[in-house]
């Protein structure tokens, strides 16, 4: 897997923050999420239209785009952490030495990584819970409840595989600027 | 230990996490998931699922990301560079010159905006350029587009005060509303400012002189004029109730992409574009929120938040000496907490509170987002100084001495809210909101 590392073009950045940059799965996880986010415009868009014009109800807009917020918001937390755009306060780490920073980065990243883990197996019991014991949404479309929740439990997972990456990726700059 | 020390030490553990640089998201997340394990250890854990299943299951909260689409559509099809060009063309004469459009700029972006960041980042960009180039006040300059940008969360949409809304079950729709006149009121505050101090220190400005004839001034017009279709398109369409926040949000991404199609750049590389920045931003923003409702379960299920409530109702304040410690504690806050992160800690303690002492939380969220707009500016972490140096180069100091007027203005407009409550209460009284 090639490394990266490179400055943050993102507003509001000012130190050096070491990415793994995105991999196949942020990829993927980018095209879903934008793929969900279209289906969004249009199916809200259509509510909105059948409302004023027509004085109907597509009947499954909120169920449906409820769903798609699910899917955007777990798939594009593995996109933002390969591309370093969570904000954080850069305040302390623009003080330390390089590798103080990068230290600390990967031990931050390691606690996440731990959360994340436990927040994965939550998610995953949630999604299996509902698909053993037949869950659906009281709803017209009946929706197999398993099938939205296994999104945030495989967004989690992602992300955790992001943030094993990130720390990688830091341990590897660290390293070489020690053979260096 | 008590629930309180416990609440104590897991707010000392966000700020101590948040302070020394871990991303927002899991400062937030990492202290919650220790709460509950302090409490009840593991099984403690078991609530997550559905906590996270019944608040990101939100059809609400869908705005969020498509208003962040739509400012990324016109940000990415070189809109922005057009409507600057045109309002320096319509409001440069004032005295200020091209500061004055700073101001303008930013009042226009943020209403096709959610988020202070892209406004002061998307004018910024823009302005600074012609700023040094035309050898404006630096300070003024990068001061003007820093406290410019924060009109991004109070002139609707706001990202605020959806997540507020969504917290506190507020109509969107109305907190909207209300932040409409606040955000006029605080523009010309910021103009007005700007007139008086380029009056009385003219070097601070050099002349600009305004359209020279009515070609140009047509010009003008009709570079500002696709953002007026989109903001009476999304806005226009609230107040008038034919659509929801969560739809005006969805037309606004449709007219976004008719508008760039007609007068800015349009083609596959900008859509694509558009939809990475705005995946990249929903993750962090999304994710801040998630964690917001994880914490916001953490303290629910230890039952300290009946005990605030109960412990600062208990105090018998005045309402202004309430407002007093609010204004204290965000003050305080936005020193050393991120905008969305003081919001989403803050709100479902307080709002209990507010409830209890009879404040309307539709004001109440006008209010905060002016607290968190101070936030924003204020140093050591506002954001917007950093995005602001960095687009400049310069030196921070500078900017953060160029916002300390526009801090000033603000706080008067806070005080102004709470003697005349109207300001921000009138328009959502009127407007025919969509149930």
């Amino acid at each position: 897997m090639a490394l990266e590392s490179h400055l943050l073009d993102e507003p509001g950045h000012h130190i050096e923050t070491i990415v793994s940059g995105p991999g196949l799965i942020e990829y993927v996880s980018e095209a879903l999420s934008s793929l969900a986010l279209i289906v969004m415009i249009v199916l809200i868009g259509a509510e909105a239209i059948m409302r004023n014009l027509f004085g109907g109800s597509l009947q499954i807009t909120s169920e449906i785009g409820g769903y798609l917020l699910v899917a955007v918001t777990f798939l594009s937390m593995s996109v933002s952490e390969a591309h370093g755009a969570f904000h954080r306060v850069e305040l302390v780490q623009a003080r330390m030495s390089r590798p103080a920073r990068i230290w600390l980065q990967i031990v931050f990243d390691a606690c996440s990584l731990t959360i994340s883990l436990l927040v994965t197996w939550q998610l995953g019991r949630l999604a299996f819970n509902s698909w053993n014991s037949g869950d659906v949404a009281p709803t017209p479309l009946q929706t197999p409840l398993w099938l939205p929740q296994m999104v945030m439990g495989i967004g989690m997972a992602s992300l955790c595989l992001a943030l094993l990456r990130s720390a990688h990726s830091k341990y590897a700059a660290l390293q070489s600027e020690v053979s260096v | 230990m008590t629930p309180g020390v416990e609440l104590l030490l897991v707010l000392a553990i966000f700020i101590v996490l948040l302070c020394l640089g871990m991303t927002i998201p899991f400062a937030i997340t990492v202290p919650s998931v220790i709460y509950l394990l302090i409490n009840a250890g593991l099984p403690g854990l078991k609530g997550i699922g559905l906590v996270t299943w019944g608040s990101m299951n939100s059809f609400t909260l869908t705005a969020i990301p498509l208003f962040i689409l739509m400012a990324e559509i016109l940000q990415e099809s070189k809109l922005s560079l057009r409507v600057y060009r045109g309002l320096s063309k319509l409001v440069a004469w004032m005295p200020g010159g091209l500061l004055q459009t700073n101001i303008a700029g930013c009042a226009i972006f943020a209403a096709i905006s959610g988020s202070s960041v892209v406004t002061a980042a998307s004018i910024g960009r823009v302005a600074l350029p012609e700023l040094e180039r035309r050898k404006y006040n630096p300070r003024i300059s990068a001061g003007s587009l820093a406290a410019g940008g924060t009109l991004g969360i109070l002139v609707p949409p706001s990202i605020a005060m959806i997540v507020y809304g969504t917290f506190t079950e507020t109509s969107v729709a109305k907190l909207f509303m209300a932040g409409v006149v606040p955000g006029l009121v605080l523009t010309a505050m910021f103009m007005i400012y700007i007139a008086i101090h380029a009056l009385v220190n003219p070097s601070i400005a050099p002349k600009e002189n305004g359209a020279s004839n009515l070609r140009e001034f047509c010009e003008a017009l009709l570079d500002v004029f696709p953002f007026l279709v989109l903001i009476c398109g999304t806005i226009g369409s609230i107040y008038t109730g034919l659509v929801t926040p969560t739809e005006a949000a969805a037309v606004g991404c449709l007219l976004a992409a008719v508008i760039a199609g007609i007068w800015g750049e349009s083609n596959f590389g900008v859509y694509k574009r558009a939809f990475q920045s705005t995946t990249r931003v929903c993750g962090n923003i999304l994710f801040i929120i998630y964690a917001a409702f994880l914490f916001s379960y953490a303290i629910s299920y230890a039952g300290v938040g009946e005990q605030i409530t109960q412990f600062l109702v208990g105090l018998k304040l005045s309402k202004f000496e309430f407002f007093f410690a609010m204004f204290v504690l965000y003050t305080v806050l936005g020193c050393l907490v991120e905008s969305l992160g003081m919001i989403v800690v803050t709100v479902p303690l307080l709002y209990p509170v507010l409830l209890q002492y009879g404040i309307d939380p539709i004001w109440f969220g006008v209010i905060l987002v002016i607290f968190i707009e101070m936030g924003q500016i204020s140093p050591p972490i506002g954001i917007n100084l950093f995005v602001i140096q960095g687009i400049w180069k310069g030196k921070l100091s500078d900017v953060v001495m160029g916002t300390i007027p526009f801090h000033l203005i603000m706080f008067i407009l806070l005080l102004l809210l709470v003697a005349f409550p109207e300001i921000a209460m009138w328009l959502p009284s009127v407007a025919n909101i969509q149930k």
